[in-house]
């Protein structure tokens, strides 16, 4: 097991700079705007003002609240879409570092995805405000939120994983993936209600959908008040662990073929 | 007191796979495969390099750009991984890394010291205790926070170089970082590296500046094309690299001069279209015999249909199968100056569905085919065969073979096979194409009865590239266009491309039988085992496949096992004008129409017209060569000597 000890002897070799590097992009997203952490605030917001003006009429019969149930799944599918597309640059765009001197590789995509996870954290605020806002009840069940999270953050970064180990070899990926996260974004159910679906593209979505198991538990309790079932918290893991291990299969498996394509 | 080694690098090669073009997106991806034209050139970027270097030593790299001097380093830092040999280091690296690459622009410099420090694997901790140091040597303790986008580059020079070697790694690696800054800097830095020298640190350091290797460096490293070509004491090792740098320029120099004249259009003694064998030979002996020679070709690349292409390691035969045979001592000779040939025999085999069975037709194939065990035996079945069908005037392609061979051969190993060749029935197909069916009853597989046989180890274009050496030749040149742009820019003009094209199709077009290949890069190490199958049957569209590596008995220079498989299935297709031409056709309808051009040729006093094309009539390659030296004799007046003293020096 000596590869083992020798990764995990790594791991803690480059922590430091697993730190520096969230700091580092966390730090200049703030930095660059104007506004700085406000905007991680501002920004769903608006866009949850607009398309509450938009939609919020058309959906009034079955949806309650529909600023949360739009903040709710925004938050999430937002969370996935940067983080993996991010992810999916994060070892290319470190070429240069990696041609000149030995980093686990991994330690780039990591970082990526953390600061985008953290930066998504701060940005709840903007949905505790519209809970304020439009007199919503905290339930207790918001405590199981950072479970969610978790099962989330590990699906984002096996996804990442996988995805920046392809575009080390295919570059227009990136192009692809934009026009799947597209699709992806309009069957999760993110503005209408996902009764509204015809009923096979309903079962589907249901199923197949890694993203609607992770809306579906943040709306049961923020919106219901009630613990989500077995079946989406159950869907929720094993797609998260899933991901893990294909997304770090994948990576390791070809990790070494990088630096002869970068 | 002997020290120990603190990098041992054994026997090291790296390879990396060039593609032929390079292919990084799926949608190139997608339609190579498609087109089976994912081929990749292997390449070998270290070839068995061997380093020992103690601790305290300071070692200079130097060779030209793309020698395998970074890739050294690259190795010996970790960031890659030895595809054969062994690389053991015994102790911390520090790598100095380009300017920028560890620096985020927007960062402030007490940031990026942090990041930097974080990149190269130290602990915060540790970067906090030497931070001032740091700051000290680089001298930017005003500009600590502003952002380094705002920092002229020689300041940022010296912040990567002071993080870099304030931390007393034991092996510190220089590739050419220290080219920027100013000559203080400069000082400055090597001043320090000296000092970190003389307490212990081994160094590695990658310059073109050869002083400063000089001055570093108590051991240096000469890397050419991947191999270490010498390595010791830096004076010595220095100034032959200094020696051979100026021959090569100076024969580039010569040879880049000509092209230039060759592409004015400047006279030349001999004009040679065509850097095929013939031409390649005739320009070689030109030369040697102190004419002005010049060679232009059409494609882009030189050795005419002989041309092969290394892919993943393996000789490409790229227009089609080439066994070099020949009986003719001179001419195997002669070919043997320019490269070492192997012990290859060809003896295809053939496949007839499921079955299949040796080539020529030998007792081989008789006792596979009928069980039979004697010649006599196998006279007396293809005796009966023949006679049952009581053939006496073959009206067509079929009866001629039936009479020849008799049906079971006929129908497994030439009937479809022919077909194929042809794409008509060979009901429909004249006689007199098969004149006789060669039969043997001995058991011998070898397909040619000739004296030598052999394929030169290392591929053919070799043989090309040697004789075209010194001779300035410019590819991608159609004749029509040169002639056009530089008329009379010759005394005499060897013309080996197709004879009617010369005379622009005036008389009407030659005929050629063509076929086409389809390559695939295939992952399985042997996929038919022999070199050449013939596919008689009708089931599959192509008539053979060349599995290429069989060529070389599947091995590398070195003689190892190569990986992986590259195959060419050989199809005949109609031909059409601007299809590659392959084999002129022999019937009497084209045999006339060369003879008009013929004639027409011999009037043109300042052309000569020779190869395959040029002369409408296939040959071998010995008959290629040997008709070559033949015209070297009659137009240069000297003999070729080819005595059998300069062979296997």
């Amino acid at each position: 097991m000596s590869t083992l000890k020798f990764r995990i002897r790594m791991f803690i070799k480059y922590k430091d700079l697993l730190a520096e590097l969230i700091k580092r992009d966390i730090k200049l997203k703030y930095r660059r705007s104007f506004l700085g952490y406000v905007w991680s605030v501002l920004n769903p917001l608006l866009i949850m003002i607009v398309m509450t003006v938009v939609f919020s009429a058309m959906f009034k019969k079955n949806i309650e609240n529909y600023p949360i149930y739009l903040l709710t799944g925004r938050t999430l599918f937002e969370f996935m879409k940067n983080g993996t597309q991010k992810g999916m640059k994060s070892v290319t765009q470190n070429a240069l570092l990696m041609k000149k001197t030995y980093i686990p590789k991994y330690i780039f995509t990591v970082s990526t995805v953390t600061s985008v996870f953290i930066d998504t954290v701060f940005s709840l605020a903007a949905f505790f405000i519209v809970m304020i806002a439009t007199r919503s009840p905290f339930y207790v069940e918001l405590f199981y939120l950072p479970v969610i999270l978790v099962q989330l953050y590990l699906f984002t970064l096996g996804l990442s994983f996988f995805l920046a180990e392809l575009h080390v070899f295919f570059r227009d990926i990136e192009y692809i993936y934009h026009a799947v996260c597209t699709a992806w974004m309009y069957l999760s159910a993110l503005f209408y209600p996902v009764e509204s679906l015809p009923h096979l593209l309903q079962v589907l979505v249901k199923t197949v959908n890694p993203m609607y198991y992770y809306i579906a538990q943040f709306r049961d309790i923020a919106l219901y008040g009630r613990m989500p079932g077995m079946r989406i918290v159950v869907g929720g893991w094993i797609w998260g662990i899933a991901l893990m291990a294909f997304g770090l299969f994948m990576f390791q498996k070809n990790k070494d073929k990088f630096v002869l394509y970068l | 007191m002997e020290k120990e080694n603190i990098i041992d690098v054994d026997h090291l090669s790296i390879q990396f796979n060039l593609g032929n073009v390079k292919v990084n997106n799926l949608k190139e991806y997608t339609i190579r495969r498609l087109k089976h034209e994912l081929t990749f050139q292997e390449f070998l970027a270290l070839k068995d390099v061997d380093l020992h270097v103690k601790k305290g030593e300071s070692w200079g790299l130097i060779g030209t750009n793309g020698s395998g001097k970074s890739t050294l380093l690259k190795t010996i830092t970790g960031i890659m991984k030895p595809y054969k040999g062994t690389v053991k280091v015994r102790g911390k690296i520090a790598p100095m890394i380009e300017l920028g690459a560890g620096f985020d622009q927007e960062l402030t410099a007490r940031e990026n010291i942090f990041l930097n420090g974080a990149v190269l694997g130290h602990s915060k901790k540790f970067m906090e205790e030497h931070f001032d140091e740091i700051v000290e040597f680089a001298e930017l303790q005003r500009f600590l926070n502003s952002p380094i986008k705002n920092y002229s580059s020689g300041m940022k020079a010296r912040l990567g170089f002071a993080v870099a070697t304030m931390v007393d790694p034991d092996i510190l690696i220089c590739d050419e970082v220290l080219a920027v800054g100013d000559e203080a800097f400069r000082k400055r830095c090597e001043e320090r590296m000296q000092h970190m020298l003389s307490g212990g640190t081994t160094l590695l350091y990658v310059s073109h500046d050869i002083e400063s290797v000089k001055q570093l460096c108590d051991h240096v490293l000469w890397l050419d094309h991947g191999e270490v070509l010498m390595s010791g004491d830096p004076d010595t090792v220095c100034d032959a690299y200094a020696r051979r740098l100026d021959k090569v320029y100076s024969f580039r120099r010569k040879l880049e001069e000509d092209r230039e004249q060759l592409e004015r259009g400047d006279h030349v003694d001999y004009l040679v279209v065509g850097a095929g064998l013939f031409g390649s030979v005739f320009a070689h002996e030109a030369k040697k015999a102190g004419k002005k020679v010049a060679v232009i070709e059409k494609r882009d690349h030189i050795g005419g249909n002989i041309y092969t292409e290394k892919v993943n390691g393996i000789h490409v035969h790229k227009y089609g199968a080439h066994i070099f045979h020949t009986s003719d001592r001179k001419v195997w000779n002669y070919v043997n100056r320019y490269a070492e040939f192997n012990q290859y025999i060809n003896a295809p085999v053939a496949r007839y569905r499921d079955e299949l069975y040796n080539l020529p037709f030998n007792m081989n194939t008789f006792s596979r085919m009928w069980g039979v065990v004697t010649p006599e035996e196998a006279r007396s079945k293809i005796q009966e065969q023949i006679s049952q069908l009581s053939i006496t005037e073959p009206k067509n392609l079929e009866e001629q073979a039936l009479s020849l061979v008799g049906r079971d051969v006929y129908e497994k190993l030439v009937k479809d096979y022919t077909e194929k060749q042809w794409g008509r029935d060979c009901k429909d197909l004249p006689a007199f194409i098969i004149r006789r069916l060669p039969m043997r009853f001995t058991y011998d597989n070898n397909y040619f009865n000739d004296r030598y046989q052999g394929i030169p180890i290392g591929g053919y274009t070799q043989i090309v590239e040697k004789l075209l050496a010194g001779v300035p030749t410019l590819l991608g040149t159609s004749w029509q266009e040169y002639a056009k742009a530089h008329p009379d820019s010759y005394d005499k003009l060897i013309f080996t491309g197709p004879i009617d094209e010369y005379f622009d199709y005036a008389l009407g077009k030659l005929q050629y039988r063509t076929v086409r290949f389809e390559t695939e890069v295939l992952e399985t190490d042997n996929y038919q085992g022999n070199a050449v199958v013939n596919y008689t049957g009708h089931e599959v569209p192509w008539t053979r496949i060349i599995e290429h590596k069989w060529f070389e008995f599947g091995k590398d220079a070195s003689g190892r096992d190569i990986p992986g498989t590259v195959i060419s299935k050989e199809f005949s297709t109609e031909w059409k004008s601007g299809m590659e031409p392959y084999y002129p056709v022999n019937d009497e309808e084209n045999g006339a129409l060369y003879e008009k051009y013929r004639q027409l040729a011999e009037k043109e006093e300042r052309v000569i017209f020779g190869g395959r094309l040029g002369t409408y009539k296939y040959y071998n390659m010995d008959q290629v060569v040997a008709q070559a030296l033949e015209l070297c004799e009659k137009e240069l007046g000297h003999r070729v000597s080819v005595s059998s003293r300069h062979v296997n020096l």
